[in-house]
């Protein structure tokens, strides 16, 4: 890494302080500035006005939402991100850090099929352009794509579960053959969409020169089609990884929903119902910040890969 | 197709499939360092996958659960899932039966004097604590639990509703004396609570949680993280609690009201397809969506025999504003009342998914009576009513608000709004608000008309007309007033003869439904399914300890 390089790296991760703090501010008084808050939640039918007092007294929702706003990001400064009305048994950290980490492996493991399945599919195709594989190839995954989750669960929920009796339905954590139906329901519908990218990819590639060139030279098709086509054509797939990186975080509600999966999907669509406060900033800010950091990360790999883009990194 | 093409497409069959199974293998292989952290379980937790006798052959109960919002500790449950658990880890001097009616617990026997304001309660002499060595509940323990509920430091969000009738407690929940005046010890086994005004229905509030027993050694010792391992006297005590995945109640063998005939309650709290799981034979019991019903109680399912409708001692209503016009008159409320088919509505709609209400009060609850009516469905009287109204001919818009996300509104409420719009000529737009705003504009009196709904705290009349129409109740948000409902209701509430007052309940309910301020629709009912080898699972409509009389037998 260039001086440069380090320069633009620096200056990168500098800005991303005033995103995070702006999302942060425009985050925290939307909550505070909607109507209702978790103590109507707390209370319902039942709410009584000077037990909300009590109640918001105890969370702190009494105060100036300034002071309110100063005191979470001293908590965060000190690791703690407050509590969840909704589990008031544990603490936001306690609920969200485990339903994250489920949500982040499986969703991993959804886009690294999808990837492998696609750019396969992909580069199939755009090689085998002109003869009916194409089309039939493509095709495939787009009708697997079309087909939604609430259909394709259950069917698969019954053909492996009720008629084959292969797998389970309840979660049993990773070491469980369960998992297996909710990854294919995650994995699949994302091929068809890496399949056309990287097939377009590759058809332009192949035009180029290079690739005339190496043929020309007579190299063998192989040693073409690995590094000279699929090398290039391939790059540009880095900034599709990238963004649906942070993604996988988030988890999938419907997936986790329809499988009783502890992920975060599902703690992130309740919490904003609730609503859930803490919880609710928790994730927006852990979303942003792995948002602005997936885009560094990618810009930073194209200036490692791409000579061209460090020159202009360098200069801007 | 050329030989090249040829080669390529077999090269890329064969990458497929191992890319498949190695991503396959990594999702098995990986995931293991993290399922292995159940300390101490009984064993390996994983049950064969699915297959019928492996369901009925072990001792634990499986059942779906919901995350409890509230901390397991009995003065902060607020809410219906939390309760489920606390009422079967803790216990109080009384307790209700599957049948609603309330029974001795911790207390053995007790004393009514004082006309109906003073109860003596003597306690058992065998009631433990689940750990902590065999400490013994004493009166201190049940005068310390009460002190701990009306401590305004605790911030119980249900002490007063259910306890503001103990002599004292608003004294000391209001921050006005030290201690609860109305809690005496008499002695280790004898406890005496003095009432502000005598009340037939005390005892009922005292099986709600707050008046639960708690264990004051450990709590002192822990306080901020007792209830990580609550420990109290009911029939179970909490194992396991992985939240969003589990919660694992095991058997207290000590239970001075029977030990529990099952060994553990796992709670599945994931959810899923929870009637897909029940026909895979991986829970015990499963709950039938509404538009299931047809297909499962249909005679050709296999698990149409496991079917159970366990009706909920609640009840679903609109509210009419009379504060806001059109609803200023009676007469446009009860046209509203009348135009409202609910058989057809829950008959064709609803497959029969509740029950048509023709009174407030629920059919389980005590008291009920069936003379009480509601309007009955007549599209010509309801017209003519209107027209007799003063709205007549100019009748405004009319916003019905419902607690909703935004998504479209049920199929219910569009058949009442259609129903409404067809029978009277009125424009009735449905409002979604998210539900703690709704629960705000209702009680700021927002709304013109609202769809609505109220659940039983206790089995007694009084937790419904008491608590929503005497015009003097913190809860009444439509701010009905009428002055013979409301004597009515204040001589029902100290009455110490039972069948005196649930006349007066009868009477009271009758001229509520008269003045139409609300119109019930429908009492719910759950639609549950159990296992065939699952014996003694009580269809009861309220939140009481029920797990130590289920157990299991295999066919």
């Amino acid at each position: 890494m260039g001086p440069g390089l380090l320069g633009y790296t620096v200056r990168r991760l500098l800005w991303a302080v005033p995103v995070l703090f702006i999302i942060s501010v425009v985050v925290f008084y939307m909550l505070r500035l909607a109507p209702g808050d978790p103590v109507d939640a707390i209370l319902g039918q039942r709410f009584q006005e000077d037990q909300a007092a009590i109640l918001r007294k105890k969370y702190g929702y009494d105060q100036p939402v300034h002071i309110q706003y100063l005191k979470y990001i001293q908590n965060l400064a000190k690791g703690d991100l407050g509590v969840s009305t909704r589990h008031q048994q544990f603490t936001v950290s306690e609920v969200i850090i485990p339903k994250i980490w489920v949500s982040t492996r499986l969703g991993f493991i959804a886009i690294v099929i999808s990837f492998t399945l696609g750019t396969a599919a992909g580069v199939y195709a755009a090689l085998a352009r002109g003869t009916f594989l194409d089309p039939l190839t493509i095709s495939f995954w787009l009708a697997v794509d079309a087909i939604p989750v609430f259909v394709a669960a259950p069917a698969l929920m019954w053909l492996f579960a009720l008629k084959l009796d292969l797998v389970g339905l309840g979660w049993r954590g990773f070491a469980s053959a369960n998992i297996i139906l909710p990854i294919l329901v995650l994995s699949l519908p994302g091929t068809a969409g890496i399949a056309r990218f990287v097939r377009a990819s590759v058809l332009g590639v192949l035009q180029e020169d290079y690739v005339r060139t190496a043929r020309a030279k007579g190299l063998p098709e192989r040693t073409v089609v690995l590094t000279h086509i699929a090398r290039n054509a391939l790059l540009p797939l880095i900034t599709v990884i990238g963004l649906a990186l942070p993604g996988v975080a988030g988890g999938s509600l419907v997936v986790e929903q329809l499988f009783g999966i502890p992920g975060i999907g599902r703690e992130g669509f309740d919490a904003v119902l609730a609503p859930d406060f803490d919880v609710i900033l928790a994730l927006v800010l852990f979303g942003s910040f792995l948002f602005v950091m997936a885009n560094i990360a990618i810009d930073l790999l194209y200036a490692v890969i791409d000579p061209r883009v460090r020159v202009g990194a360098a200069r801007g | 197709m050329s030989n090249r093409m040829l080669t390529l497409m077999m090269g890329m069959v064969a990458f497929l499939i191992l890319a498949v199974g190695a991503v396959f293998v990594i999702a098995l292989a990986g995931g293991s360092d993290d399922d292995d952290t159940t300390p101490g379980a009984s064993g390996d937790d994983e049950r064969p996958r699915s297959s019928g006798d492996g369901i009925c052959s072990g001792n634990s109960l499986i059942v779906p659960g919901s995350d409890p919002a509230s901390v397991l500790d009995p003065i902060q449950v607020a809410d219906v899932a939390t309760s489920e658990y606390v009422v079967e880890i803790f216990g109080g001097l009384v307790t209700l039966d599957t049948d609603l009616k309330v029974q001795p617990d911790i207390a053995q026997e007790w004393e009514v004097s004082n006309g109906g304001k003073t109860y003596t309660f003597k306690l058992r002499d065998n009631v433990v604590f689940h750990t902590g060595n065999t400490r013994r509940v004493t009166a201190e323990d049940v005068k310390y639990s009460i002190e701990r509920a009306a401590d305004p430091a605790n911030a119980s969000p249900t002490a007063r509703a259910y306890l503001g009738n103990i002599a004292g407690l608003r004294d000391r929940y209001e921050n006005k004396a030290a201690s609860v005046s109305g809690v005496k010890v008499i002695d280790d086994r004898t406890i005496q609570i003095d009432l502000v005004e005598p009340s037939d229905y005390f005892l009922s509030e005292l099986t709600y949680p707050v008046a639960f027993v708690v264990d004051r050694q450990q709590i002192e010792s822990n306080p901020r993280n007792w209830t990580q391992k609550p420990n109290g006297t009911g029939p179970f005590r909490l194992a396991e609690f992985k939240p969003a995945e589990k919660i694992r109640l095991i058997r207290n063998d000590r239970y001075h009201l029977g030990a529990p005939k099952l060994d553990e309650v796992v709670f599945e709290l994931g959810g899923g397809s929870l009637l897909t799981r029940y026909e895979n034979d991986e829970i015990h019991i499963g709950y039938v969506p509404a538009s299931l019903l047809d297909s499962v109680k249909d005679g050709s399912n296999p698990i149409a025999k496991d079917y159970q409708a366990v009706p909920n001692m609640a009840v679903f209503y609109f509210t009419l504003n009379p504060q806001k016009a059109p609803f200023d008159d009676p007469k446009v409320r009860q046209a509203f009342a009348t135009a409202i088919d609910r058989k057809t509505v829950n008959s064709v709609l609803l497959y029969d998914a509740y029950r048509a209400a023709d009174g407030f009060l629920p059919p389980e609850m005590p008291g009920y009576s069936e003379s009480v009516k509601v309007y009955e469905y007549d599209v010509q009287k309801a017209k003519q009513l209107l027209a007799e109204s003063k709205y007549a001919g100019n009748l405004p818009r009319i916003v019905l608000s419902y607690s909703g996300s935004g998504a479209a509104p049920g199929e219910l409420l569009v058949a009442l709004q259609e129903g409404w719009q067809d029978a009277l000529g009125v424009t009735i737009e449905l409002q979604a608000i998210d539900s703690s705003a709704f629960l705000r504009e209702q009680r700021r009196g927002n709304f013109q008309m609202h769809s609505d709904g109220w659940s039983a705290d206790y089995p007694d009349p009084e937790d419904f007309l008491g608590k929503l129409f005497a015009s003097d109740s913190t809860l009444n948000y439509t701010r009905y007033s009428n002055a013979e409902v409301d004597r009515l209701l204040l001589a029902a509430r100290t009455e110490q003869d039972r069948t005196r007052r649930f006349q007066m309940y009868t009477q009271a309910e009758q001229l509520i439904l008269d003045d139409a301020v609300v119109i019930p629709t429908f009492w719910p009912v759950e639609h549950v399914l159990v296992k065939p080898c699952v014996q003694g699972y009580p269809a009861v409509s309220m939140t009481v300890p029920k797990y130590r009389f289920v157990e299991i037998k295999a066919e």
